[in-house]
């Protein structure tokens, strides 16, 4: 695929979509008002495990202003059960609520429709519930020994998933080498919590059994499907609208409550709005999985990783959704940027009495890099060696690509050397060294840390095939439309709107570029509207997967219309097709440019004029594309599969002080070299690398959802999690390479997780040299003050 | 989240808030900034019948010196302490903690009155105003009484404020003037509550060169209340003087610490694993001294 | 309590005056949202941390879901929709859109405002001064790069403003 050269695209254009977010105009989910709308607030566990006994709604029915209540066995009784995205071995039955047990705090028991969320949530204090509480099973590795409380009797144990994927010679290459390192991990459960929380609003016509939902679930193509399943509607019978959504991360998908939601509006007859508030959404809408994670690996004696094994357990929480999401996703980053050859993978997928994990951010990648990118520095320290060097000595060069990891993963491009080389340059690396000697002198503890990362993106559905034995879906893809209005305007309507990332605005730079139009003049919608927007199971706002995808389906449809214009421009003109082209809102002639007609006067004909169209020529300018990217696969039958299409990089460094009195670490500078490929609009892509590695700040430092030994979950607002302010995020420098790559239409690659990913290593790597002269050696996420005060309490013998 | 219902009252006078907090509002509680209470409310953990709204007694908001105290209204609000020339001139101290409250859409609302009957162990103003021997004064329907502020910090979230009564007015002393002061806080982020913070003042006896009294008083997650550990306060007065060496003040200092952290340990008031909490508190107290002195030996 | 407890609220919002009877309990933000139409106030937390709901009252910065409605009567309230004058961006929010200071949104409003109360006490702010002010605005997008730049370029252009 070419290039195409154009004037838009590259550009730093201003995001069109930050004007009326300026100035208060967003047309967020909440700002939506449908006459008669009820408000619906839901009633949730307080046990972390418990059998529901009874459930008792009465007196919350005799409250003024409640219209309906449903309670689980109700909503067992008129929907069916929820599927699963990733199948289980036994398939366990669970629907929009809970009707048997409770499995974590937080876990919706009952729901009210009302006319305010005010009267609402009275009414949810008037439903009586009786508990028979269970004990809980909270840590993963005690929830997977036999004896532990048993979250899904049907499943006979607590783990999900396990597998062990082997690719080379493991054993051998262990066996053989000069060094091997074992190290165990443990990160925190997290989450991006965007600051606008889910929700929607949902009008069931019971006269036509139709279904309308207004919401700000990210990926509309993974939905639908499970709603229409559980409500027993058909596809055709859902309409499913999204608007501006305030970030997504992942976390903005939740179908049990879409399902909950329509059942309210069916039960009432009216429109029912059900938006989480933030307890709400810290406790129960999703967690990026914790994990404890035993890493070994082999390196030979001249420094080469030669060997990498990996035993993962992946704390799910009660989730029957989609697990495994966060194990496999490891599979696609597990070697990073360096050239091992032998790995084993033995991943577990544990349910626990916890909030549902899924997606946020990165997806297991983040602990993956974590993981292998503070082996690297101990490796430097067990050989002696440079962690720079070493790092520069397994890296892959830039001539070994296109590179198939041993797990099948295809880094199609990318030069891992130089974006090292020019962190070292921008992180003032060099003259750090000084800066900490100085510094150790008048009794400050600086460090300077880095990270290295492949930043994976576009999930190639296929890959689920590993986990479940089964073909739900394959590949990757996206849906878009673009059509030249009657009066010659340019409309485009997209998949995938995007939650922030500006993709309306890299839409109209594409589609300028690609019909020779004004970017000004082209409009893109917001809404995704499954009545009017194309769209497939892949359909939605993940995986990183605009400049995979997207892009494609972006041109595809624009190239569609642009091929009728010229048709029909060749045929009012009276020229061949070929000595024309667009540009300037025309079809023109190449060789004399005032020969023209204009896109108004091509729109005229193609939507009134129609006995001036060519005989055979459809009326309408309008081209949709549904675009898959080739490079997407089948597992081959050593089990490697390409589970993310194309690959981004970054290295980051961080320099930090950390004040050995009280724990705290502070971020004194923060440098990061990025590499998408080519950059389509430069603001929009520096915005992400920074906020991106703002979250991966956030992941390092303040955040986690701490749950006690009982299963409570101790952090439910914003008081207890930690959000990273102004004060808390530094300034960033950043810089960037472009490595395009060969297999996207523009060589964009995705951008979003990038941050994300190596920030948490990078400052751990920062603390440890730091602390270096003190032996501390830190494993556990977030570095919290107490938890790096405790290690250097436990390395000086104190406790 | 929203609040669960209530009856609402509006006072335009201090005598019309105590009639209504001891008839029809009996048992509710005060509206002042509302940025605990409000949270809170909003999260249904408190859900009072009735709210008594006083932020319509403009007469209870001042900062005004009165004799040799400066007298600062109930409801006088955070922003109104950290703009005001008079609490910079003569609270030094309080003006270098009033900023570390919160964020200033916070100060913009919250008042010293609800700061001081809110009681959280980990706030400023009730370390601060322990401190410097401030008085609290308080109205109920017998009339008014003054309560030291470290006899009004009772333990957690609690005063010695009687049913139906209402805090008034804060009174600091300015006078004797301190020669060494600094307010210190520790938190996760800025703006959160502290998990230790420590005010520390240094008197000067009539010679100017040695301490003729020390405050230091400590807030916190190590704490139940702004407590103050009399052997520390004893050591600085004992052995702190203008005279004493680099060295001498550091091992000063070190022992402050460790005293600190013994009085903070054994009055085991912390909510969670002490250790820490206890250590980052004894810290604290060195550096907010350490910070007094270092202002001693520069004025 | 079977009848709801109500007040009546009399309000300047961005320049016009309202009445309405509310119930108690009623937050300021909801009653700007749904009774007012001022939907630029957006709820992120409502319980005072995230900064999202916040408004100029009386000329202040303050979060709106952690004030009932009846608090504000007789008060000046100027929401993101009432910065704006005559069609012509505020600098703030110009220097918002020039500096790409946002990705989603949703915080903008709060952030915005509070740039302005800022600027307002403060004329030439460094960063740390800016963080400092905007450390009560949770973004969760842009890691506040661009807010900090764009707020700097915002004091200029309002000195710029003022001499000119």
């Amino acid at each position: 695929m070419s290039g195409g050269s154009g004037q838009w695209k590259g550009r730093a254009l201003r995001p069109r979509e930050d004007e009326r977010f300026v100035t208060g105009r967003g047309l967020y989910l909440a700002n939506l008002n449908l006459p008669r709308s009820l408000h619906a607030a839901i009633l949730r566990s307080v046990h972390p495990h418990a059998r529901i006994i009874s459930v008792d709604a009465s007196e919350a029915l005799k409250l003024p202003g409640v219209a309906c209540v449903l309670t689980g066995e109700q909503a067992k009784a008129i929907s069916r059960p929820l599927r699963s995205l990733i199948p289980l071995p036994v398939e366990v039955p669970h629907y929009c609520l809970a009707h048997d047990k409770v499995r974590y705090v937080g876990e919706p028991v009952a729901a009210v429709a009302a006319t305010s969320r005010y009267i609402a949530e009275d009414a949810l204090e008037k439903i009586r519930v009786e508990y028979e509480p269970l004990p809980a099973a909270v840590d993963p590795e005690k929830s997977m020994a036999p004896g532990a409380p048993i979250l899904y009797e049907s499943l006979g144990s607590n783990v999900l998933w396990h597998d062990c994927f082997d690719y080379g010679e493991v054993d051998r290459v262990f066996a053989q080498a000069a060094h091997v390192l074992t190290e165990r991990f443990f990160i925190q459960r997290y989450s991006s919590t965007p600051l606008e929380t889910f929700g929607c609003i949902a009008n069931y016509d019971d006269a036509r059994s139709y279904l309308t939902l207004w919401t700000n679930d990210q990926r509309p193509g993974q939905a639908m499907p499970i709603i229409a399943h559980s409500l027993g509607l058909s596809a055709a019978q859902i309409r499913f609208i999204t608007a501006d959504i305030g970030g997504g991360f992942g976390n903005k998908r939740k179908p049990p409550y879409l399902v909950l939601t329509a059942l309210l509006s069916k039960l009432s007859g009216r429109p029912v709005q059900f938006i989480e508030d933030r307890r709400e959404n810290l406790m129960a809408l999703v967690h990026a999985c914790n994990g404890v994670m035993d890493v070994s690996v082999a390196v030979a004696e001249d420094g080469t990783l030669v060997g990498l094994k990996v035993r993962d357990i992946a704390d799910e929480g009660a989730n029957l959704l989609n697990p495994t999401v966060h194990s496999l996703l490891k599979l696609g980053n597990i070697t990073n940027c360096y050239g091992i050859r032998a790995v084993r993978f033995d991943g577990y997928s544990v349910v626990t009495n916890k909030c549902p994990s899924g997606a946020n951010r990165g997806i297991g990648k983040p602990f993956m890099c974590f993981a292998l990118e503070r082996m690297m520095d101990s490796v430097a320290r067990r050989l002696g060696r440079d962690r720079i060097e070493l790092r520069e000595k397994n890296l892959l060069p830039p001539e070994s690509m296109p590179y198939t990891t041993p797990t099948g993963a295809l880094i199609d491009s990318g030069n891992f050397p130089a974006t090292l080389k020019k962190l070292l340059e921008i992180a003032d690396y060099r003259s750090f060294k000084e800066e900490q000697k100085r510094a150790r002198a008048e009794g400050r503890w600086l460090g300077f840390g880095l990270a290295i990362a492949v930043e994976p993106s576009t999930s190639n559905q296929s890959a689920y095939i590993l986990t479940t034995k089964r073909r739900a879906a394959s590949g990757a893809g996206e849906a878009a439309m673009v059509r030249v209005e009657s009066d010659g305007s340019v409309q485009v309507v997209l998949g995938d709107v995007g939650s922030g990332q500006g993709h309306q605005t890299a839409a109209a730079q594409i589609v300028a570029d690609e019909l020779g139009v004004p970017f000004d003049e082209v409009q893109v919608s917001p809404y995704f509207d499954s009545l009017v927007s194309p769209w497939m199971y892949t359909t939605g706002n993940y995986s990183n997967k605009f400049a995979g995808t997207d892009v494609g389906a972006i041109q595809g449809a624009a190239r569609k219309v642009k091929e009728k214009l010229l048709d029909l421009g060749a045929h009012l003109l009276g020229v061949p097709r070929e000595t024309l082209e667009l540009a300037d809102g025309a079809v023109r002639s190449r060789s004399d440019p005032q020969r023209r007609k204009t896109l108004a006067e091509l729109a005229h004909v193609a939507y009134r004029d129609l006995l001036a169209l060519p005989a055979a020529m459809e009326p309408g300018l309008e081209g949709r594309y549904y675009y898959r990217p080739a490079l997407a696969d089948l597992p081959d039958d050593e089990r490697r599969v390409r589970n993310q299409l194309f690959v981004s990089n970054a290295a980051h460094a961080a320099i930090v002080e950390v004040d050995v009195e009280t724990g705290k670490v502070s971020i004194l500078k923060y440098a990061i070299v990025h590499d998408c490929g080519t950059v389509l609009n430069p603001l929009i892509v520096e915005g992400l690398v920074h906020g991106a590695t703002a979250h991966g700040i956030g992941a390092a430092l303040y955040e986690e959802f701490a749950y006690d030994e009982q299963g409570q979950l101790l952090t439910t607002t914003f008081v207890d999690y930690l959000k990273p302010s102004a004060m808390e995020i530094p300034d960033f420098k950043n810089d960037h390479l472009e490595s395009p790559s060969p297999f996207t239409p523009f060589g964009m690659k995705g951008v979003g997780e990038g941050g994300a990913i190596p920030a948490p290593a990078a400052i751990a790597n920062a603390v440890d040299d730091a602390l270096a002269p003190l032996g501390v050696r830190l494993t556990h996420l977030p570095l919290t003050p107490e938890r790096v005060w405790k290690a250097i309490q436990s390395a000086q013998g104190k406790t | 989240m929203k609040p669960a219902p209530f009856r609402y009252y509006r006072a335009s006078s201090v005598e019309e808030a105590l009639d209504l907090l001891n008839g029809p509002a009996a048992g509710g509680k005060l509206l002042a900034g509302g940025q605990s209470l409000v949270p809170l409310m909003n999260l249904r953990l408190a859900r009072p019948e009735a709210i008594v709204d006083l932020n319509r007694i403009a007469a209870l908001s001042y900062i005004r010196p009165e004799g040799g105290e400066i007298a600062i209204g109930a409801l006088t609000r955070h922003r109104e302490l950290e703009f005001s020339p008079l609490v910079r001139a003569e609270l030094p101290i309080l003006a270098e903690a009033v900023p570390q409250i919160g964020h200033p859409a916070i100060r913009n609302r919250g008042t010293v009155g609800g700061s001081v009957a809110h009681a959280d162990p980990a706030a400023e103003l009730p370390c601060v105003f322990s401190a410097l021997d401030a008085r609290i004064v308080v109205a109920g329907t017998g009339g008014r009484r003054t309560i030291a502020a470290r006899d009004f910090f009772v333990g957690f979230y609690e005063t010695a404020l009687a049913e139906g009564e209402i805090v008034e007015e804060v009174r600091v002393p300015v006078r004797p003037r301190p020669k060494g002061w600094s307010f210190l806080e520790f938190a996760r982020r800025h703006g959160d509550f502290a998990l230790a913070e420590a005010s520390a003042l240094l008197y000067p006896d009539d010679s100017g060169a040695r301490c003729a009294a020390a405050r230091v008083v400590v807030g916190g997650g190590a704490v139940d209340k702004p407590f103050a550990p009399a052997s520390v306060e004893n050591l600085l007065q004992d052995e702190f003087n203008s005279n004493l060496k680099m060295d001498s003040i550091a091992s000063l200092l070190k022992r402050a610490g460790e005293l600190a952290e013994a009085e903070i340990r054994a009055r085991g008031a912390a909510r969670e694993d002490g250790a820490y909490l206890f250590r980052l508190a004894a810290t604290l107290v060195s550096r907010s001294l350490g910070a007094a002195i270092r202002r001693w030996q520069g004025s | 309590m079977n009848t709801p407890e109500l007040v009546s609220v009399s309000v300047e919002v961005n320049g016009a005056c309202f009445d309405a009877t509310v119930e108690a309990r009623k937050t300021l933000a909801d009653f700007l949202r749904e009774d007012l139409g001022f939907t630029g106030v957006n709820l992120g937390c409502e319980h005072g941390v995230c900064g999202a709901c916040s408004v100029l009252l009386d000329g202040a910065v303050v979060r709106s879901c952690i004030m009932f409605a009846g608090q504000a009567d007789g008060a000046k309230i100027v929401t993101i929709e009432g910065l704006a004058r005559g069609g012509k961006l505020h600098p703030v929010q110009r220097a918002f859109l020039d500096h790409h200071a946002l990705q989603c949104g949703f915080c903008t409003p709060g952030m915005v405002l509070a740039a302005v109360d800022l600027l307002r006490r403060n004329a030439n702010p460094t960063a740390g001064e800016i963080r400092e002010a905007l450390a009560g605005n949770l973004c969760m997008c842009t890691g506040y790069v661009n807010i900090v730049r764009a707020v700097k370029a915002a004091a200029q252009i309002l000195q710029a403003e003022r001499a000119g």
